[in-house]
């Protein structure tokens, strides 16, 4: 291109005086020394010949009609891996937020639209418009279910709507409106471990889709009604589904707007390793010992680099490797902080950019087949969806499911119809109640 | 007292004890020589770090006027100015450094390996050790935290096996307080620890490594002894990368705003010895964000490194150093200067690793009531460089900013004057004079030569069969005694070849070894201390000369080592003692120039208590600084000046002569006479030594329509505007300024160092004035080293635009009316930008004077860009080679005002040593005329530089030729000219030369 680029005349109103005003110390957007280092590390650069770069270098410029309703802030995730190495720590993600904004709402990409307002149509705040009734009926049909058809899990519960549970769980809607058999091991992993817990009717939709409309108000109140909920059942700890978004925009929204909910707000596998590490969830690689078969993690940016650290994905690795055997896990390279995202975040599934985010997400899928395993692990329902979209669209040959189904099979609890997600190779081993598959209620 | 013996503490110590002060040399480590003894060379010149530094160890290891206190840090300093209490704690050492005669059987039988720490972890030491081969004071110690007596109570094999009962493992901390009148800090930095740096790898993969492993790979004395191979496997790489900005320019990773201010230059330094070093093309490529080679010499190095050299510069700061499996090497993906991804593949990546004050250190100086700056470093006063924030507490070196070694150095002598200022009053009253062995009657003894023949580590002995050539010498007539060692000018082979002079009755040595310019003095000495005159030294180069040249071709380079001390065993055994001259010294001090060097220069003699003369062409004081307007730390020049002239003006022992120009120079140091002229009158000024500081001028550019419309101007009449409170800049709209307007350039190389800081500085001030104006920077590298780094970070904060330009794609600059309209490529977007500015400022290169006239009545040398040359660029880069001229300021190569005063008090720091001994010695190398020879035709009268020949007047021989002595500098011209051969040069006498030859 060379175009040649027209600076304002005046300095007045131009957008980087106004997201620097919204960014805490000005999200450093005029301290770019342009040295690449944030386009040396983003999957997004060269989508639409722009870059984290450029982008700061056209807001510093004041290039304001070039970047307004410029489509590369869709294709970016927001995943702060520039940021994290940025040797001014810009917050790129911020003004790409910000940049979203730029587009009038209802010009915004159409499923994250209609995302966001699903979740404004009823209580549940469900990017999918899942009334309260429908999901207290699927629960408790799918609980009951199970109490009638698997030996030994007679007592387990779903609770809805249980006053003073020290956990309040959010759920994907995914689950209950799609595939609700996989709700199935995460409630077995909770009652093993003997938690506390209960889902609400009301506010238990973990997706706000609004977050990454860049719709401020609507985040605001969906996380802030999911926390209320959480609040009125009289609950400690706001336990967030296997999701990185999710817990992202309740963890973020707290403080974002200054929420104080005064809830602890946890990623499911925190408490994961906690119950494994004493002992409430007794899980075993044996399984595992002879089939050798590989495992990865994907660390999600949300729950990682955004938010929990590094001493989030050290206890995500402690987990999988107590389900599949410490010889049996290899990581992908780079890893835990300064991950990849992979391309599944920041609405980019429902963005409509699929080309984009296939092309963004080949680093992903590279650094996957890199590692030869058969399976990539993902606490999170977008790095679930798209990666298990990459391993179709680039033709690889490994699995991905959520870390319950994983735990549950350590555990000797994983039922047949709850395998949808591992290949051939796992879908008969350690049925429960089969010879050789551990009693998990042994000594209780 | 100094405390810290890198190489600035040194250098104060030894400024202060040769200038008459008693030195107390507080070092925490077992020995001397700080980081800059775990260098491998120095840049710009690739010089050997230890060589050049070896010297000045053993020159204070020797001093009889400095106690080194190793293992000992302050607790705490009690007083004021002039009468400080300094509580000293001393940590166990284990062995008595008073018995220990380093033989190293302590460490040989210690049965417990530790990491080494000098070598940066990356080899093995023993729990008993010393620090490094040539360190002052060689002794050993035992590492309490290894050593397993100190720990479990079982071992002591170091005491039993100890010869000398040295090892003292119930050694125990010991405090004691000293009283000093003055204290200069000198603690130095610590590099910046990538430990935790995930991006890097840096400890999760042995590839990736800091610049200082690095260079204790590249050393000879280091875990390879020098040979360039990657710790995973030892092979040697092929492609090494090179990441800039590790811990520094970063408040993200870390809390560095500030640039580290060597690394780039460091890095390009590793980059051409790893070429060399390497048996097969490697390539080195460095990854940087601002190339910072904005010293003398600096851009030279740069573009021979990328032209000479093929040294690839990538301008990208790299995200991730991913180590791949299949290829065992390390892939850096990053995006080029376009913007698109490149991938490529390293055997090697060095972090260049930024300099940082110890946590540990910023609170012992805050303990100290030592105020430190945002960045950690020493907080200074622009115009009391080396002052710390208590009266009487001096700083220098990298503890009052990151800085290089000339920069360490000149603070260092600045620190040493200002120390010394405040005790002027008690200079000579504690010092000894180190008591020198009678000189021993050779005079009829059978001649008995000693050779000693070195390895220089490598640096010879990698090349050149040593003991070979040792045994050679052996065979020679005559030779009593040969030897080799690993390093001939440390101080223990120095204390051993003393000793066997003595034992062996030697009375000729013949040392083969580096450069008799650097080396010979520091023989002669030894020589002298073992009471044997210090001209029967013969002193051989089989190094630059022989194994440096010859690297190629070791059998040949051998038997060139083996014919040069052949010839060097010839002329040894013809050498006679010699005589020197004692001489006094005139105690003055002449200045050129009366800018602000000139003028800092000469206050620093007064507060020495010397007197001093500033001749000044002009009929002002001030030179540049009076057209400035502030400095990067936001001082008002003006003001700061004002009180400099009156200083000046009021002080008694400081003579200025305006408007004038030096007429006529004679005599040498100690005794110069220098003939000033002004108007036609004539002043002859005596005076023991020379300080120029003769300035540098702004360039007045031709490009740019400079000259040709009134909105474009230079820097300094910007300055000057705003000084003025100029309308037509503070109604600006828009300004913009353009960096290297003749500087960087085909014709005029070199980077005028302060330019960038300069126009951040002018940006901040006019966002000051008017923040909606728009100011844009053109630049090539922002080259705001050191902590000057916050300015460029608060002109961006503040909205200032940095545009990047080429050299090859410079701005274009259009007037119209309106506007000028300047038009410059993005260098992010790669898409033109045209600016409208009302206010062009030119960053005019600083050009010398070349003044020719000046360099040759002090036969001083200049530079290709007209600078003059100091006597070494790092460690003497306030002193001429020739004897008693001094150099400070813009005449040395452009600096901001704090470098110049610091240069100004460092180059009379250096010249009280010589004005405070009130004589000097001669050398005894100095023609002779055999009167009986001489035809008296007087061509040696007219020919010499030094007017040392004169005809007799009267008396015996009247009219024949004689030297005197004093002035003879032993060049030879006169021997050469003389047609009766009535002149014979002592130590290079004829009959020595020809003996040579015929050995050859």
């Amino acid at each position: 291109m060379s175009l040649v680029i027209t600076l304002p005349a005046e300095k007045s109103n131009r957008f980087i005086d106004k997201v620097k005003s919204i960014l805490p110390n000005g999200g450093n957007l005029s301290l770019c020394l342009t040295c690449g280092a944030c386009a040396s590390g983003c999957p997004a650069t060269g989508l639409e010949d722009m870059d984290p770069r450029k982008f700061v270098r056209m807001i510093a410029l004041g290039m304001d009609a070039e970047i307004t309703r410029h489509p590369w802030v869709w294709m970016c995730s927001m995943c702060m891996r520039c940021t994290y190495v940025c040797p001014m720590e810009i917050n790129i993600a911020g003004l790409v937020f910000e940049a979203r904004k730029l587009w009038p709402r209802e010009e915004r990409p159409k499923g994250i639209l209609g995302s966001c307002d699903m979740a404004l149509r009823n209580e549940s705040c469900s990017a999918m418009g899942t009334p309260p009734e429908d999901f207290r009926f699927v629960v408790e049909d799918v609980a009951a279910e199970v109490r009638e058809t698997q030996p030994g899990w007679e007592d387990l519960q779903a609770p809805l709507d249980k006053q003073g549970a020290h956990f309040f769980l959010s759920q994907n809607s995914r689950e209950p409106v799609t595939e609700p058999d996989e709700m199935v091991p995460l409630w077995k992993i909770l009652h093993l471990a003997g938690a506390d817990w209960t889902y609400s009717c009301t506010g238990w939709g973990g997706e706000n889709y609004c977050m990454f409309l860049a719709d401020d108000e609507n985040w605001k109140k969906i996380a802030a009604s999911s926390l209320q909920r959480a609040k009125d059942l009289g609950c400690k700890v706001y336990l967030n589904t296997e999701c990185g978004h999710s817990t992202y925009s309740v963890w973020a929204a707290d403080k974002r707007f200054a929420l104080n909910s005064g809830l602890e707000i946890a990623p499911m596998v925190a408490y994961y390793y906690e119950w494994i590490t004493s002992g409430k969830l007794k899980v075993s690689s044996a399984w595992n010992r002879d089939l050798k078969i590989k495992f990865t993690v994907q660390d999600p940016c949300n729950q990682i680099r955004k938010s929990y650290g590094d001493v989030q994905a050290d206890k995500m690795r402690y987990v999988v490797k107590a389900c599949v055997g410490e010889e049996n896990f290899i990581d992908m390279v780079p890893n835990r902080s300064n991950n990849y995202c992979c391309g599944g975040g920041g609405g980019y599934l429902q963005s409509g950019y699929t080309e984009a985010r296939h092309h963004y997400g080949k680093i992903k899928f590279d650094q996957i087949i890199a590692t030869g395993a058969d399976y990539c692990l993902t606490p999170c329902h977008n790095c679930h969806a798209q990666i298990h979209d990459l391993a179709e669209h680039f033709e690889g040959r490994y699995h991905v499911t959520h870390l319950w189904t994983i735990i549950a099979l350590a555990l000797g609890i994983l039922a047949e119809n709850e395998r949808e997600y591992l290949g051939d190779d796992l879908k008969e081993v350690w049925l429960p109640g089969e010879p050789g598959t551990p009693d998990p209620f042994a000594g209780r | 007292m100094v405390a810290g013996g890198g190489i600035a503490g040194i250098q104060a110590a030894l400024d202060l004890a040769n200038s008459g002060y008693k030195v107390y040399l507080v070092e925490q480590d077992a020995a001397i020589g700080g980081v800059m003894a775990m260098l491998d060379k120095t840049f710009p010149t690739n010089d050997c770090a230890m060589c050049i530094m070896s010297p000045k160890l053993v020159e204070v290891g020797r001093h009889p006027n400095i106690d080194i206190l190793t293992m000992t840090d302050i607790q705490a300093i009690d007083g004021v100015k002039g009468d400080f209490s300094v509580t000293l704690r001393r940590r166990p050492r284990y062995v008595d450094p008073d018995k220990c005669i380093a033989c190293g059987l302590c460490a040989e039988k210690c049965p417990k390996k530790v990491s080494d720490s000098f070598n940066q972890g990356l080899i093995m030491r023993k729990a008993a050790y010393v620090l490094y081969p040539q360190a002052v004071p060689l002794k050993y110690l035992i590492d309490a935290d290894n050593c397993i007596y100190l720990q479990k109570g079982k071992c002591g094999v170091c005491a039993n096996v100890c010869p000398a009962g040295a090892v003292r493992l119930n050694d125990r901390e010991a405090t004691q307080t000293l009283t000093v009148g003055a204290v200069i800090l000198a603690p130095g930095f610590q590099p910046f620890n990538p430990t935790g740096q995930d991006h890097l790898s840096y400890g999760a993969h042995p590839d990736v490594m800091t610049s200082l492993e690095f260079e204790r790979i590249l050393s000879a004395s280091g875990p390879f002894g020098g040979h360039l191979m990657r710790p995973s496997d030892r092979r040697e790489p092929r492609r090494i990368a090179w990441l800039q900005c590790i811990g520094s320019r970063d408040q993200n990773r870390c809390d560095h705003f500030y640039c580290s201010a060597v690394c780039c230059m460091y890095a390009i330094k590793q980059a051409i010895i790893a070429k060399e070093h390497a048996d097969h093309p490697l390539d080195c490529s460095i990854f940087f964000m601002d190339m910072r080679t904005h010293g003398k010499g600096f851009e030279d190095c740069y573009n021979e490194a990328r032209h000479k050299h093929g040294v690839r510069f990538v301008r990208s700061r790299v995200h991730t150093v991913v180590p791949d499996q299949q290829s065992r090497q390390l892939a850096l993906r990053y995006a080029d200067e376009s913007g698109h991804i490149q991938e490529e593949h390293f055997d090697l990546v060095i972090l260049s690793v930024g300099l940082q004050t110890a946590v540990e250190q910023r609170r012992w100086a805050c303990s100290l009531g030592i105020a430190l700056g945002e960045g950690g470093f020493c907080r200074i006063d622009d115009f009391a460089p080396t002052a710390a924030s208590r009266d009487g507490i001096y700083v220098c070196g990298a503890f009052a900013g990151p800085k290089d070694i000339p920069q360490s150095v000149i603070e260092a002598g600045s620190a040493a004057l200002c120390a010394g200022a405040d005790l002027s009053e008690a200079r000579n009253s504690l010092t000894v004079h180190g008591a020198l062995p009678p000189e021993r009657d050779m005079r009829g003894e059978p001649p008995r030569v000693g050779v000693f023949v070195c390895h220089c580590g490598i640096n010879i002995g990698g090349v050149v069969d040593v003991p070979a050539v040792r045994h050679y010498a052996a065979t020679l007539q005559e030779v009593a005694y040969v030897a080799d060692n690993l390093y001939s000018c440390s101080q223990d082979t120095q204390n051993i070849i003393t000793a066997k002079i003595r034992a062996e009755n030697l009375n000729r040595i013949v040392v083969a070894a580096c450069s008799p310019k650097t080396h010979e003095p520091l023989f002669q000495e030894t020589l002298a201390a073992a009471g044997l005159n210090k001209y029967l030294l013969e002193f051989v180069n089989i190094r630059n000369q022989n194994s440096w040249v010859h690297m190629q071709d070791p059998a040949r380079a051998t038997a060139k080592a083996k014919d040069l001390v052949r010839m060097a065993v010839a002329k040894a055994l013809r050498l006679a003692p010699l005589k020197e001259e004692k001489l006094e010294i005139a105690p003055k001090a002449m200045i050129i120039g009366g800018g602000v060097s000139g003028m800092a220069a000469a206050l620093a003699f007064s507060r020495q208590g010397f007197p001093a003369v500033i001749v000044e062409r002009d009929g002002a004081l001030g030179g540049q600084a009076r057209h400035l307007f502030r400095t990067a730390k936001g001082d008002n020049v003006q003001d700061r000046l004002a009180q400099i002239i009156r200083q000046v003006a009021d002080d008694p022992r400081i003579t200025v002569h305006l408007n004038s120009e030096l007429y006529r120079v004679e005599g040498f140091v100690g005794n110069f006479k220098s003939i000033l002229t002004a108007g036609g009158r004539q002043t002859v000024v005596e005076h023991g030594v020379t300080v120029i500081a003769s300035g540098a001028r702004e360039l007045q550019p031709q490009e740019y329509l400079f000259g040709q419309d009134p909105r474009v101007m230079t820097g300094l009449e910007l300055d000057r505007r705003l000084r003025e409170d100029d309308a037509a800049v503070a109604q600006a709209r828009t300004a913009v300024f353009i960096q290297c307007v003749g500087s960087r350039e085909p014709e005029r190389p070199y980077c005028s160092r302060i330019c960038c800081t300069h126009a951040v500085v002018s940006a901040l001030h006019l966002k000051e004035c008017n923040p909606d104006m728009q100011v844009f920077i053109l630049y090539r590298d922002i080259r705001t080293y050191g902590e000057r780094e916050s300015l460029y970070q608060q002109a961006r904060q503040k909205g200032v635009i940095f545009l990047r330009y080429d050299r090859e794609r410079k701005p274009v600059v259009n007037a119209t009316a309106e506007a000028l309209e300047i038009t410059v490529e993005d260098h992010v977007l790669r898409r033109p930008v045209t600016l409208r500015a009302d206010l062009l400022t030119l960053a005019a290169a600083i050009v010398p004077y070349r003044d020719e006239t000046l360099a040759q009545f002090f036969k001083v040398p200049m530079n290709a860009d007209g600078f003059f040359v100091e006597a070494h660029v790092k460690l003497n880069p306030c002193a001429f080679a020739t004897d008693g001229v001094f150099l400070c300021g813009l005449a040395h190569y452009p600096k901001p005002i704090d470098e110049a005063i610091a240069q100004a008090q460092a180059a009379a720091s250096a010249a009280t040593v010589l004005l405070s001994r009130k004589t000097i010695l001669t050398s005894g190398t100095t023609a002779q005329v055999d009167p009986r020879l001489c035809a008296g035709c007087g061509v040696c009268v007219a020919l010499c530089p030094y007017n040392a020949p004169a005809l007799k007047g009267d008396g015996p021989f009247a009219g024949k030729a004689e030297v005197n002595p004093a002035l003879c500098k032993g060049c030879g011209l006169c021997v050469a000219s003389c047609r009766s051969g009535a002149l014979r040069l002592l130590g290079f006498d004829d009959a020595q030369i020809m003996a040579m030859i015929e050995a050859a």
